[in-house]
């Protein structure tokens, strides 16, 4: 048990180790220059070599890689071109918007599928199965910054429920924050339960079938509680798996709408740093995030070893 | 009917600017809606005009632009004195003004200030070639000697990007500089990066006397607070000027007018706001050719671009003049070889002179600014026409502006540009800017051009200068065009600009 444990850990230090280094190359290898951006389109050439000099741009590659690998190293992610703040500090300050918004996403997705799942499941090639499949496929197909924007314009331009866009503005209270996840996490909500409604009924079709729920049947047991203590236990599995999954892509997925409602969280400072190649946070937030899809797989990898005793590694 | 109301939109905020309306109360709160967050706060550091926009009402500099852009005194207490060789400028300084730090300005941090503007700035660094010495010639006082007369000198003082700011002489030897002491009428209260930047009213403040004018005269500080908000996406700026998010929306796309004008905010129309430019590369490959960048000139037909690019006539004008009407330098010296609709039948002719042998015209751009890229997708069909073949580099707004400062990669790079109040400062004077354009005849008119101080003579110079452009094709300007932006209906007091400014704005019941 520890050593497969082991073995996952040193898996994942390799895969952090590689993200690091194709990251690096790639931001390295992208046209652009921050230099130009921050100067501004007037600047003359003999500026942005001067500035690419100050910010240690011109050194050679090998170089600046060997400086940044001791700096994460020593948990130092780098300096920030345009935010004058350290990267760790940078993406700190934007943790909490992300993190809300992919648990209230997370939330709104389980608690619509598993529930239309399991149902879809149970009620198969019914009406009421076909139109649930066709919803869902409808609703995964569906790009999240138009949901985004049509949401925007009901419920905020409309209604007047809530901002546009934004995070509340200075001292804006917690409630306040909260406020501007909702149409963002119903987005992102939406989108990803089609996903886990889709794997929740395949994964409950396997299993309603098998020998154990028959046999639960066969000795009287009440058939919900058929259905849920055992079908959807021993469905859960590979459903654990997506939801995994979803909250590993929601933290990145987060990105087109966190540009859309203008939250400042860790999707929209990549957008940024990209377009404006600030290398540093480019590469520390990409790490991260990275960091964090390997240990949410790492998670469900450990829960299936508790959930399920014939999994081993 | 659509143009009635762009007319009436204009108008309207036009009045209020003059400050025909009344009751002008102190108090209030604006959020701002801009296009991002700025790479920096320094005005020094960048050209970019989000910098400029938001800093300006915190920095100021010694002279900036009146209304008809003519340059007038801001922390100077009146123009210079110029001697009669015109190489040297005497500059009084307004006594008793305050930093944000209670500090009083001297004629010691005003040339501490101008030599970090040498040193720092892109527009000080190109002066500072023609500056001798910049001294304190008593603490009210500053005294600036040239090499050579200079007369965008006073302009360069006066322009809020690449800015000649004056900040306490303390802090001039910050790079990047780190505290944001100006003494404009507001001051930065709190920055947090992608959220906001919140300017609160500087109470210390000294405004000149009488009234507004442009961005000279009076700022009379009417609102408490001015929060800049990054909204990158230009969508959710329209969906949050519609919704009345903001008191203020700027850079909005000109076709969302429609849907602005049943929103909450209304629509503000700056006629017209700058020019979109075909930059040509003198320097290497196909348009080292004059011939074949007269063939492009004459295959282009503006019309069509401008339509393709802005979709009605109310938002651009197929204008050859390098200023429209209303500007010092407007003429139209020089502009036969502007085809508003494209002579297909001329280009093909120079096309056969210039000996075209096929290869490539490389058009590089970006989708950052969909306009650039209509604009291009027309030209390819027009340039097709006459007989070249094109390339599209099509690459994102960072991408290009590292690959224009190489003559290699490309041939036509597309760009836009404010109508700046100097014309020296547009890209192509200089020789060192992409496109590389050195000539005789360009030294010759610019030369003569930046040697006259009289502003009436050089508005007559500025016709050889403009006639240069047109005989070497450094560059097309496509047109004129306009733009967009939105206002709460109780917000007043905010003149249409090419940098909108809040210091005279204020908010009515």
């Amino acid at each position: 048990m520890l050593r497969s444990i082991a073995n996952r850990i040193l898996g994942m230090l390799v895969v952090m180790a590689l993200v690091l280094t194709i990251v690096f190359i790639i931001v390295r290898l992208t046209p652009g220059d921050p230099a130009a951006i921050m100067l501004g389109p007037d600047a003359t050439a003999a500026d942005v070599a001067e500035l690419r000099h100050r910010l240690g741009l011109d050194a050679p590659v090998p170089q600046q890689f060997l400086t940044y690998i001791i700096g994460v190293l020593h948990g130092d992610l780098g300096q920030s071109i345009f935010l004058n703040q350290p990267v760790g500090q940078a993406l700190l300050q934007r943790a909490e918007p992300t993190f809300f918004l992919t648990v209230f996403s997370l939330v709104i997705a389980v608690v619509i599928a598993l529930p239309v799942g399991v149902l879809s499941a149970y009620y198969r090639d019914t009406a009421f199965d076909q139109a649930m499949t066709t919803i869902a496929m409808f609703a995964a197909s569906i790009p999240s910054f138009w949901l985004g924007l049509v949401l925007m314009q009901i419920f905020a331009v409309q209604l007047g429920w809530f901002d546009t866009s934004g995070y509340g503005g200075p001292g804006a209270s917690f409630a306040e924050r909260m406020q501007h996840l909702v149409l963002p996490a119903v987005a992102l909500g939406l989108i990803s339960s089609a996903l886990i409604t889709r794997f929740t009924r395949a994964s409950m079709l396997d299993v309603l079938n098998d020998d154990y729920v028959r046999t639960a049947r066969s000795k009287g047991m009440d058939e919900w509680r058929v259905v849920v203590r055992h079908a959807l236990k021993n469905a859960l599995i590979p459903i654990l798996t997506v939801i995994g999954l979803t909250a590993a892509l929601l933290i990145s997925g987060a990105i087109v709408t966190e540009t859309v409602f203008g939250l400042p969280g860790v999707g929209s400072l990549i957008v940024s740093a990209v377009l404006r190649r600030d290398y540093p946070v480019i590469q520390g937030a990409l790490l991260v995030v990275a960091g964090l899809y390997v240990l949410v797989n790492f998670i469900i990898d450990m829960a299936y070893l508790a959930i399920d005793p014939r999994v081993r590694y | 009917m659509k143009r009635m109301h762009l007319v009436l939109a204009t108008a309207i905020a036009l009045l209020s600017a003059n400050g025909l309306a009344l009751a002008q109360e102190k108090g209030g709160v604006i959020d701002v809606a801009t296009v991002g967050e700025p790479p920096t706060l320094d005005p020094m550091a960048s050209t970019a005009d989000l910098v400029g926009i938001i800093t300006q009402n915190i920095f100021e500099t010694l002279y900036t632009f009146d209304a008809n852009w003519n340059t007038t005194p801001l922390l100077a207490a009146a123009l210079p004195d110029i001697s009669s060789d015109g190489m040297t400028y005497t500059i009084p300084l307004r006594q008793g003004i305050k930093f944000h730090d209670g500090e009083t300005m001297t004629s010691a941090d005003v040339v501490a200030s101008l030599e970090r503007w040498e040193k720092v700035a892109t527009r000080g660094k190109q002066t500072a070639e023609v500056i001798s010495g910049i001294e304190a010639k008593d603490d009210n006082t500053v005294v600036i000697t040239l090499k050579k007369p200079y007369a965008p000198l006073l302009p360069l003082l006066s322009l809020n990007n690449a800015a000649a700011i004056i900040i306490p002489a303390k802090n001039a030897g910050q790079d990047p500089l780190t505290d944001f002491i100006g003494t404009g009428p507001y001051k930065l209260e709190e920055r947090v990066a992608d959220q906001y930047i919140r300017l609160t009213r500087f109470d210390d403040y000294q405004s000149l006397p009488g009234e507004p004018n442009g961005y000279g005269g009076a700022r009379k500080q009417y609102l408490d607070e001015i929060r800049f908000v990054p909204v990158p996406d230009p969508n959710t700026r329209v969906e949050g000027a519609v919704a009345g998010q903001f008191a203020y929306a700027d850079s909005l796309p000109v076709e969302s007018y429609s849907k602005i004008e049943g929103g909450k905010d209304k629509p503000v129309v700056l006629k017209p706001f700058g020019w979109p430019v075909f930059v040509m590369n003198t320097k290497e490959g196909l348009n080292s050719n004059l011939k074949i960048r007269q063939a492009i000139q004459a295959a282009l037909a503006p019309n069509d671009m401008l339509l393709a690019a802005f979709g009605s006539e109310d938002f651009f004008a197929a204008n050859a003049d390098y200023y429209p009407e209303g500007y010092i330098w407007h003429t139209d010296a020089g502009t036969e070889p502007y085809k508003p609709d494209g002579d297909t039948e001329a280009a093909k002719k120079l096309l056969a002179d210039a000996g075209y042998d096929g290869s490539p015209l490389r058009i590089l751009t970006s989708r950052q600014y969909e306009f650039h890229y209509k604009m291009a997708q027309v030209a390819q069909a027009y340039l097709e026409a006459a007989g070249f073949k094109v390339e599209m580099i099509v690459v994102d707004w960072a991408t290009l502006t590292q690959q224009r400062t190489d003559p290699a990669k490309w041939d036509i790079y597309i760009t836009h540009s404010p109508f700046l109040p100097e014309p020296s400062l547009t890209g192509i004077m200089n020789d060192s800017s992409p496109g590389w354009w050195v000539s005789d005849a360009k030294h010759k008119a610019l030369d003569a051009f930046n040697a006259e101080s009289d502003p009436q003579k050089r508005a007559k110079l500025f016709e050889d200068v403009q006639k240069v452009i047109y005989a070497e094709v450094p560059a097309i300007k496509i047109g004129d065009f306009n733009a967009l932006a939105a206002q709460a209906p109780n917000l007043e007091g905010v003149t249409p600009a090419p940098w909108p400014y809040f210091w005279n704005a204020y908010l009515t019941k």
